[in-house]
């Protein structure tokens, strides 16, 4: 997470060119300035840590529910470790520059929002307790159904 | 759990967000302000899970301890993790993961209150 990171006292302007190894891209925004680097520098390292933190919320959600009352609905608990692993996982693409993996899992984290939030409407009995993704994300501000916007947005902007 | 100090987290993660967005927003990175800010945040996070922990072996507070636990440690990690990010980002956006750090601080502390009172 840290390496390879300048955490001296100057405030880093310049030099930020492909921390990942990957695409450092010729666009240089003129809005940040300094997010030069890879999908998981700049406004990307704030999606990394906003994915993370929904991949911790998620994550600790599908253990307890999981570990102490998966007979009581199934379906729901194993959708919900499912939307755990997709967070972690683009948590992880993001940061290690993966762009590829990040479109697709971003991808699936719109359709599972999409679908799971529908579905939760037209047969709320299937879902007696809920999600991240139920109601496309009401429990958690509507997060979950923006952020697989805001991150598709990100990775296809930083398109070679 | 003491309502009090719940209410202190609360407060000053609250300000450490809108300070880290002032920050963000004039596109300066993490400074010497946020760095303590967030320690003391992490040590007023760490007495809260103390006392909690603490009172719930006592006895007391909710039957589904497990979530209690689980929002207790996930307190105790994201100010430790927002400042590491925002050490490897030195950009305005290492102050926007601190904000968003200093909201989820906020909003957990907020659900580990009514999770203790047996609301949800």
């Amino acid at each position: 997470m840290s390496r390879d990171e300048n955490t001296g006292p100057s405030p880093r302007t310049t030099g930020r060119t492909g921390t990942d190894g990957r695409d450092p891209g010729p666009d240089a925004s003129p809005g940040g300035g300094v997010e030069r680097g890879g999908i998981g520098s700049g406004p990307g390292r704030a999606l990394v840590a906003v994915y993370g933190l929904f991949a911790l919320a998620a994550g600790a959600r599908a253990a307890v529910q999981i570990a102490t009352r998966f007979q009581e609905a199934p379906i729901a608990y194993t959708l919900s470790a499912f939307a755990a692993a997709v967070y972690i996982l683009l948590t992880v693409a993001l940061a290690r520059g993966a762009r590829r993996t990040a479109l697709w899992a971003a991808g699936i984290e719109l359709a599972g929002v999409l679908l799971i939030g529908t579905a939760d409407l037209i047969d709320p009995a299937a879902f007696p307790d809920e999600t991240v993704w139920s109601g496309y994300g009401r429990g958690y501000g509507f997060i979950p159904l923006v952020l697989p916007l805001v991150g598709l947005y990100w990775l296809l902007r930083k398109r070679r | 759990m003491n309502g009090g100090v719940a209410a202190g987290v609360i407060a000053g993660a609250l300000v450490l967000a809108l300070v880290s967005l002032i920050v963000a927003f004039r596109n300066r990175a993490m400074g010497m302000v946020l760095l303590i800010g967030f320690a003391v945040l992490e040590v007023a996070v760490l007495v809260q899970a103390g006392l909690a922990v603490a009172a719930a072996v006592a006895g007391e507070g909710p039957s589904d301890q497990v979530t209690l636990y689980g929002y207790l440690v996930g307190t105790a990690i994201i100010p430790p993790a927002g400042v590491v990010l925002a050490l490897a980002e030195r950009s305005r956006w290492g102050s926007a993961i601190l904000a968003v750090a200093g909201f989820a601080i906020a909003v957990m502390t907020g659900r580990l209150l009514q999770i203790w009172q047996g609301v949800v």
